[in-house]
């Protein structure tokens, strides 16, 4: 595998595409589809409806009721598949202190009769898929969603704490993030996204609850912040990773000429075979006869072409492919692999694996 | 299994990282791999289809050989045409994704269930929920742990033949009801194998809702276990499991006469031929999100899987599983431990990149090592009854060692991948050291199912590289006092002499394929080669050349990072043979600072003895402490990670098994 043919990791950074989005309820949620093929959608139109799936209680109905047979807890029958039932509605036999009843033990709906039994399911928690972009739908996702496409800019990032946010995009106070607490009641950060060039700590996270902000754009994080980043009712994405980086430049200006619109964050977990990645979306309007291209996903890499380093002592930095070698490269550390000629925008030249470079498309 | 003559076989093998493809074909009456081509797995972002990058790997090998291997609307071209474009056989592995999320089912854990999870072996399973006779839990909790672990397989397991039905028939109702009540319209599979005196009831209770496959019972008797075709029935489950992931699958597997295979299972059929042919052999492969470990003794063989152990996408979670200090003890500086887990999760955020300075290099591959002996660990009391009791206990003597994955096969330098496959598994003895820098494994192993002579003939050919031979010692060598007296007769009757050191790597370099006799001799007291003082032997060399490891068996390791920063990089050097590279001292000077551990900083030779003494007990409080914070980052990770990944399956055969097909050629 060499440089001809070898295709680089691809990480949006486009100021203005054509994009596709799935937006879809959780795997093991049921629902219902709330738009058609064709429909136009905006930020907060609601693409689906459903519910988490919820635990099941059987109760042995005929059982309680002594029958003998199981069959004849059909003519006991209070309720009937599919009807809610409240705890401690009566669901087969009579009511009363000298006669034999089944109450509900639980608030839910009856899903399933037979056998002697009555099994009821709990009710799960409600759900709602909103398209988060504005937009039209291509295609419907049978019981999940809808594909829907838009015009905007796209910025992906490496993690988020699978929540997503739809808000104004606002960049941290000049003097840092923690200083947002400190502005008015009606500062422009109530309800907004904002975008840090430093790494989130405790106090940040303590900032985005007290301010109710909805998102927050951020380099990176410790570990030791995972799980309070988790718990947190924000919306977070990352750009760089776990530890203590700052926020690439050309990331943060990105951000810079996008504030004020409305964006929605996305913040995906990044798992095996998901064919997401954790990203904000800013819809961009189009000056009149503009047709902004789609991303291109078959790039391979040429001379010219701008790239991020992804690891090594200049994770983060962007620059321009110089070189492109036949032949494999021994690094630094001794290990003999293909690599480009990078020239870093802030002044250095190395050379660099071809799995450690990324393109933005 | 009727053989297909038909002549060339592409096979392509997804991995979470890295699709590979390889061209096989006749030449000069033989088969031999012809082209290769290797690509990122294009099943996420942005494609989400495993078929782009298979197109990709298939153009590269079309661009080296001329052939044209696709139609127009790219997929595989098959049969072969008189030009020579397509290929007669497309055969398909795969390690990517998720594990087939599993329910088990079975009367009890020491009998049915115990042969269950051997049947397993090597397929990518997690067992995601257990019902037993044992199990306590009222019928609702039990339901309700089904669905909610929402399980791609139903394993079936029970009853002696002719035992047995109406327990098993009560279990199976149970998983029937659950299957009712998830409410989707996806049908699951069922996999029974227990008592067949039950099939047909079974089938009539699944059969709205799950699609029903049967196997021999993996316990007919109580003394008797078959899980062989269990385990060929679990292939199919997941190459149907595969096809119903999305990402493409369906498509891969329409034109594969195999469907999906998993890829673990070639590792298994691999060492248990070789280990019919030279008596032993084992097999490495640290991927991205999963490693495996597949050994062979004889007749007995073992493939355990894990999916907590990668590089990768699992690196976070063998952190996880290792605690800090196993890595931390293969580092030559030190690291606290936020930084190490940064490190660690950075890589699963971008799991195909490379280690670009010394500080990552030695990072990754501490991973690896520290993931390797976890992986030995887990397989190692199954692997012959004497070592039942001590997973702790020494490698036995393996005659052939095999490593895959991209941190062995993708260095670039040999006589480093042999070194980290050394260190990984520490054999005793001599083995021979091969590198599946290809990944002609997983081919191989789909290729034994239709053209055994192919599957023989590339083995034959060193369709794997050959690293070479290594000479280990075991025991304690001395530094700087002579552990080996090595001479090498060329085929010209030019002699090499050399005195190898106690403590180092020497290895010479032998071109690939020459012979050469090697005479060597021990030196010094306590020390072998696997139990014998001097070998004569002819060898045949490997990329790396021969190999002699002279640092002992275990590994000996220093306890402090100081130490092991005058320690490690020259035994990276001797195995690159380039000049050492030196740890930079301000990375041990954090350290020191940071860390108050006395597994870290070497104190004073003068208190050394007097810490020996008193300090026993403040290593055990260290240690405790260590525990705690490593039980911290377990919970941390308690919701994302699987702790019982460890799928351990011993698929012993001894008798029946699948390659059954390939007796006459082991013979």
């Amino acid at each position: 595998m060499n440089y001809e043919t070898y295709f680089p990791e691809q990480r949006h950074l486009l100021p203005l595409t054509i994009f596709r989005r799935d937006r879809l309820l959780p795997v093991d949620a049921t629902g219902s589809i709330e738009v058609a093929r064709g429909d136009r959608v905006d930020l907060h139109t609601v693409v689906a409806r459903g519910a988490t799936l919820a635990p099941f209680t059987i109760i042995e109905a005929a059982r309680v009721l002594r029958l003998r047979r199981p069959e004849q807890l059909e003519e006991q029958l209070q309720v009937q598949v599919g009807e809610p039932v409240q705890a401690g509605e009566l669901l087969a036999g009579k009511a009363g202190r000298r006669r034999r009843g089944v109450l509900s033990p639980i608030t839910g709906t009856v899903v399933h009769i037979g056998d002697g039994r009555i099994i009821l399911q709990e009710e799960g928690e409600n759900l709602i898929v909103e398209a988060g972009v504005n937009g039209h739908v291509v295609d419907l996702r049978r019981g999940r969603g809808a594909l829907v496409e838009g015009i905007g800019a796209v910025l992906q990032g490496v993690w988020g704490n699978d929540r997503r946010a739809t808000g104004t995009l606002r960049m941290e106070p000049s003097n840092g993030f923690e200083q947002v607490s400190r502005e008015a009641l009606d500062s422009p950060f109530h309800n907004a996204i904002v975008v840090t060039r430093r790494p989130l700590n405790m106090t940040s996270l303590q900032v985005i609850i007290n301010q109710d902000l909805l998102g927050v754009i951020a380099p990176s994080i410790e570990p030791e912040l995972i799980d309070a980043v988790r718990a947190s009712p924000a919306a977070i994405l990352l750009t760089e990773g776990f530890g203590s980086q700052r926020m690439s430049a050309i990331l943060y200006t990105f951000l810079s000429n996008l504030e004020g619109r409305q964006a929605t964050l996305d913040g995906v977990h990044p798992g095996i075979l998901e064919a997401r990645r954790p990203e904000v979306i800013v819809n961009v309007p189009l000056q009149s006869g503009e047709k902004p291209p789609a991303p291109r996903n078959d790039l391979i890499l040429q001379v010219d072409m701008q790239v991020r380093v992804t690891r090594g002592n200049f994770a983060g930095n962007v620059g321009q492919i110089i070189g492109l070698p036949n032949t494999p490269i021994v690094l630094e550390n001794g290990l003999r692999v293909h690599a480009a000629q990078i020239h870093l925008f802030t002044g250095e030249t190395l050379y660099v694996p071809l799995e450690n470079l990324e393109v933005f498309s | 299994m009727a053989e297909n003559r038909a002549g060339s076989i592409l096979a392509v093998d997804f991995g979470n990282v890295h699709t590979r493809a390889v061209l096989i074909d006749l030449v000069d009456g033989t088969y031999r791999p012809v082209g290769y081509g290797e690509v990122m797995t294009t099943a996420g972002f942005p494609h989400g289809d495993v078929n782009v990058g298979m197109v990709r790997a298939l153009h590269q090998i079309s661009h080296g050989t001329g052939r044209q291997l696709l139609h127009p609307d790219q997929t595989v071209l098959s049969p072969e045409l008189p030009d020579r474009s397509g290929v007669d056989s497309f055969l398909v592995t795969t390690s990517i994704g998720r594990p087939m999320r599993t329910v088990m089912i079975g009367l009890t854990r020491d009998m049915s269930v115990a042969s269950a999870l051997r049947a397993v072996a090597g397929t990518y399973v997690q067992v995601v929920e257990t019902l037993t006779l044992e199990d306590d839990r009222d019928e609702s909790a039990q339901i309700n742990a089904i669905i909610l672990s929402r399980p791609d397989l139903f394993f079936l397991v029970g009853g002696t033949e002719a035992g047995a039905q109406s327990t098993l028939l009560q279990m199976a109702s149970r998983a029937a009801l659950a299957m009712r009540l998830m409410g989707d319209d996806r049908r699951r599979l069922v996999l029974f194998a227990g008592n067949s005196d039950v099939e047909p009831q079974l089938r009539e209770l699944f059969g709205p809702y799950a699609i029903v496959l049967t196997a021999d019972n993996v316990r007919p008797t109580s003394e008797r276990e078959q899980p062989a075709q269990a385990s060929a029935q679990l292939a199919s489950a997941y190459d149907s499991v595969a096809e119903q992931r999305g990402a493409g699958f369906d498509r891969v597997a329409a034109s594969s006469a195999l469907g999906v295979l998993p890829t673990a299972q070639s590792y298994g059929l691999i060492t248990r031929y070789l280990a019919r042919v030279q008596g032993s052999a084992l097999a490495l492969d640290v991927g991205s999100a999963v490693s495996t470990l597949s050994a062979a003794i004889g007749d007995r063989s073992t493939t355990t899987i894990r999916n907590d152990i990668g590089l990768g996408h699992s690196a976070g979670s063998l952190i996880e599983a290792s605690g800090f200090a196993r890595v931390q003890r293969w580092l030559p500086f030190v690291i606290d431990d936020n930084e190490l887990l940064a490190f660690s999760l950075n890589k699963s955020l971008r799991p195909g990149t490379v280690p670009e300075n010394l500080r990552e290099l030695y990072l990754e591959h501490a991973l690896m090592r520290a993931g390797a002996e976890m992986l030995v660990q887990t397989a190692r009391p199954l692997w012959t009854d004497e070592a039942n009791a001590n997973p702790d206990a020494s490698l036995p003597p393996f005659r052939v060692i095999i490593g895959a994955g991209a941190v062995f096969a993708n260095t670039g330098r040999p006589g480093l991948s042999a070194m980290l496959l050394l260190d990984a598994l520490q054999p005793q003895g001599m083995s021979e050291l091969l590198l599946d820098g290809n990944a002609l494994i997983p081919a191989l192993g789909a290729l034994a199912r239709v053209q055994q002579a192919a599957f023989v003939q590339l083995l034959e050919a060193g369709g794997i590289i050959a690293l070479g031979t290594c000479f280990s010692v075991s025991g304690q060598p001395r530094p700087g006092k002579s552990a080996l007296r090595v001479r090498i007769t060329l085929p010209d009757g030019e002699v090499v002499r050399q005195e190898v050191m106690g403590g180092t790597l020497w290895m010479y370099p032998l071109s690939l394929g020459v012979r050469a006799l090697i005479d060597v001799r021990v030196v010094g007291r306590g020390i072998t080669i696997g139990g014998k003082r001097k070998i004569r032997r002819e060898v045949i060399g490997g990329t790396a050349g021969i190999i002699f490891d002279a640092r002992g068996r275990p590994l000996p390791l220093a306890l402090t990072a100081a130490d092991r920063a005058g320690q490690m990089p020259t035994w990276y050097a001797q195995a690159t043979g380039d000049e050492v590279r030196p740890i930079n001292p301000e990375w041990l000077e954090a350290t020191a600072r940071k860390k108050e551990s006395s597994q870290d900083v070497m104190p004073p030779r003068k208190e050394r003895s007097k810490q020996r003494r008193g300090g026993e007990r403040d290593a055990k409080t260290e240690q405790r402490a260590k525990e705690a914070q490593e039980r911290k980052v377990r919970e941390r990770f308690h919701s994302g990670g699987s702790p019982q990944a460890a799928d351990v399956q011993d698929d012993s055969q001894r008798g029946k098994d699948d390659i059954d097909e390939l007796r006459n050629l082991f013979s």
